[in-house]
């Protein structure tokens, strides 16, 4: 049984005065019981819209697509099954005069989460100690933090977090995807997560969903998936582009021009290796970058521009 | 972050299995609303206030209260002798009808030296109407005041939607803040009518009169009360309808002031005869023993003993005001049913 499912879903948002804009466009994703899945696609690609229609937040556009949480028909039966999902959409939503710990015990006692539960997910999150400070004074890391803390309190069967380490500096994101994997682990926790970063992705996820303009363009387990979609490409730039791009393909290297008129070694296993045969040949190497492409492009490139 | 990972062994609360009240929790967000504690507080300063007022204004007259007065009363009926001689000279003089011109002589037998005491008792029989009125008055703008916040502040930080995420029946979500607000309010207009009556108490042990309360005391003063507490809750819900639609608090108070500064103003100038469906109108003919008559003097003839008038029942009143509040409520409530959230 999938933990998550959504078949054809297309959301259409109207926009005041504008164009109607089609944010999920028939979108399918599965999310099979247990692991973590990553929900990866650039910033407006739909992420959150479709978490947003997975918690019944949003109504995708009528009489099309289903959607599925835990096997049940969302938003239908949400209400049964709203116990066994944590969720953190976004930014997380808290009254800002209230300190941390009562804006949780707020939560746990609409649910019956016992007030144990409450003091065990702040340690989780390593806020305890600040637990009894107003919401509004702590920082975008802690309320991040907070905001995940709220989401396991149920204890989730399912956990799904919308890009939570955003605003996190690098020990916080460390640390957020640490837990992560090991709820994941876990053996009883699903955990969904978003995120435009192909990195963290690939760090903390066992498998993925691209998601391109509200449409999947691939999905299955991260290594397979991912290899295909980063690229192996190096940017060399050199006084003499057009010989030393010459010399490089002699040597075996897949070369092309970059746009900016300098080369594009394709799969080069060492940068080490273009240097020195330039470097036998009197060419220089002014500049040799790793191209980390820009993710749309990485997508496009994938989909051979389908998306 | 701890290595306190594990989740409970035994399985997670279930959503069946779980008895977790959203009611309670809704009171205890209430409750520790800082906001609504400083109204409630000033209330009670107010009360306070009052009654010390009331303590310091009114007793039973001493004797030297009453010699004082008279004192008053004779340099008075003096002055006024000395006046009369200098405006008969002064007629004399320029030939005038003395009598006439400066007045009948004054009769100093028909003065009072009770016109002359300043201060006076406590009278509960003729001030207990007024004061429920003006307890409701008070009582219905706090309402109004803690109904919009409560919500309004809901949705500046938005925890109403991440409370959605526990309960995701919408109707459910608003349908709880307004038991609590409904609660919460008619506990305040009950309280606020309490308060007037051990204030009118307190004054009348310690500073009234002691004639016997009237034996319709009650009976007009009760009905009057009850309905006062039906005024201050559908203030709070008119209050939390507002800052719901427009999902602001600061917003809705604006709101609240124009309409009663302005629109109402600007309405009773345009039509006097629309002033029967005003809101401010509707409200006092709600409390009010008997209604209020709204007398149509241009409509007086010469042989009439009193201007025509239209009667806005305590019904009506109950009515109008009602159904102002039912209205904002259910369209925002209906719109956070149905549109999407983000
Ligand atoms: N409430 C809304 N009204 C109109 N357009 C929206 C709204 N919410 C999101 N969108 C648009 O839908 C697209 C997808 O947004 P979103 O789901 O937030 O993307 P992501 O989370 O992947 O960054 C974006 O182009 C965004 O501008
Ligand atoms: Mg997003």
């Amino acid at each position: 049984m999938p933990a998550v499912e959504m078949v054809g879903v297309t959301k259409t948002y109207r926009r005041r005065g504008g164009q109607p804009f089609r944010a999920l466009d028939s979108l399918d994703m599965t999310v099979d019981t247990g692991g973590v899945h990553g929900l990866l696609g650039p910033n407006g690609s739909g992420k959150t819209t479709s978490i947003r229609a997975l918690l019944g937040l949003v109504r995708p556009d009528a009489g099309v697509g289903q959607i599925r949480l835990l096997d049940r028909p969302v938003p239908d039966e949400l209400p049964q099954l709203i116990g066994d999902v944590g969720a953190l959409v976004e930014t997380p939503l808290f009254f800002p005069a209230f300190s941390g710990r009562r804006n949780l015990e707020l939560l746990a006692q609409t649910a019956g989460v016992p007030g144990t539960r409450v003091e065990e997910c702040l340690e989780l999150v390593d806020l305890r100690d600040r637990a009894g400070d107003r919401f509004k004074g702590y920082s975008l890391g802690m309320k991040q933090r907070l905001g995940i803390a709220a989401a396991l309190l149920k204890s989730p069967r399912l956990l799904i977090l919308d890009e939570p380490s955003n605003g996190l500096d690098p020990a916080g994101i460390r640390d957020i995807r640490e837990l992560v994997r090991r709820l994941g682990r876990d053996g009883r926790t699903t955990v969904l997560v978003s995120s435009h970063l192909l990195a963290e992705i690939q760090h903390v996820c066992d498998s993925v969903t691209i998601l391109v303009r509200g449409r999947r363009i691939a999905s299955g387990p991260v290594a397979s998936v991912l290899s295909r979609a980063g690229t192996n490409d190096t940017r060399v730039a050199v006084p003499d582009p057009a010989t030393a791009a010459a010399l490089l393909a002699a040597a075996g290297f897949s070369v092309s021009p970059s746009p900016d008129g300098q080369i594009l070694v394709h799969g080069a296993a060492s940068p080490g290796e273009i240097t020195r045969v330039l470097a036998q040949h009197g060419h220089y190497v002014e500049e040799l970058v790793r191209v980390t492409p820009d993710l749309e492009e990485a997508f496009l490139a994938l989909t051979g521009n389908q998306a | 972050m701890s290595a306190m990972l594990q989740q409970p062994t035994a399985p997670g609360p279930t959503a069946t299995g779980r008895r977790g009240s959203l009611f309670r929790a809704e009171v205890h967000r209430f409750t520790a609303r800082r906001f609504i504690q400083v109204l409630v507080g000033l209330a009670v300063l107010g009360w306070l206030g009052a009654v010390a007022i009331g303590l310091s204004t009114f007793r039973e007259p001493t004797d030297a209260d009453v010699s004082a007065a008279r004192a008053a009363m004779e340099q008075a009926i003096a002055d006024e002798q000395m006046w009369r001689e200098e405006c008969l000279t002064e007629a004399e003089r320029a030939g005038d009808n003395p009598e006439v011109f400066c007045g009948p002589p004054l009769d100093a037998s028909q003065w009072r030296v009770e016109d002359f005491i300043g201060v006076e008792p406590f009278d509960l029989a003729s001030a207990a109407g007024a004061g429920a009125m003006a307890f409701a008055a008070g009582a219905a703008v706090l309402a109004f005041l803690i109904g919009a916040t409560w919500i309004g502040a809901e949705w500046s930080s938005r925890s109403i939607v991440a409370l959605l995420f526990w309960v995701p029946s919408r109707l459910k979500v608003m349908g709880t803040k307004i038991g609590v607000l409904v609660a919460a309010t008619a506990l305040l207009g009950v309280v606020a009518q309490a308060a007037w009556l051990a204030m009118g108490f307190i004054l009348r042990s310690f500073v009234g009169t002691s004639t016997p309360l009237p034996d319709d005391f009650w009976t007009e003063l009760l009905p009057a009360q009850g309905r006062s507490v039906l005024l201050t809750v559908l203030a709070g819900v008119i209050g939390f309808g507002l800052a719901n639609l427009i999902r602001n608090t600061g917003a809705a108070l604006g709101v609240g002031f124009v309409y009663f500064a302005i629109v109402e103003n600007a309405l009773r100038i345009y039509d006097i005869t629309l002033e029967r469906w005003l809101l401010s109108t509707n409200a006092v003919a709600l409390v009010f023993p008997g209604g209020i008559r709204l007398y149509d003097y241009e409509a007086m003839t010469a042989n009439m003993s009193e201007p025509p008038y239209y009667l806005v029942t305590n019904l009506q009143g109950g009515l109008v005001v009602g159904a102002f509040a039912v209205v904002i409520v259910g369209v925002g409530v209906l719109l956070f049913a149905r549109r999407d959230i983000h």
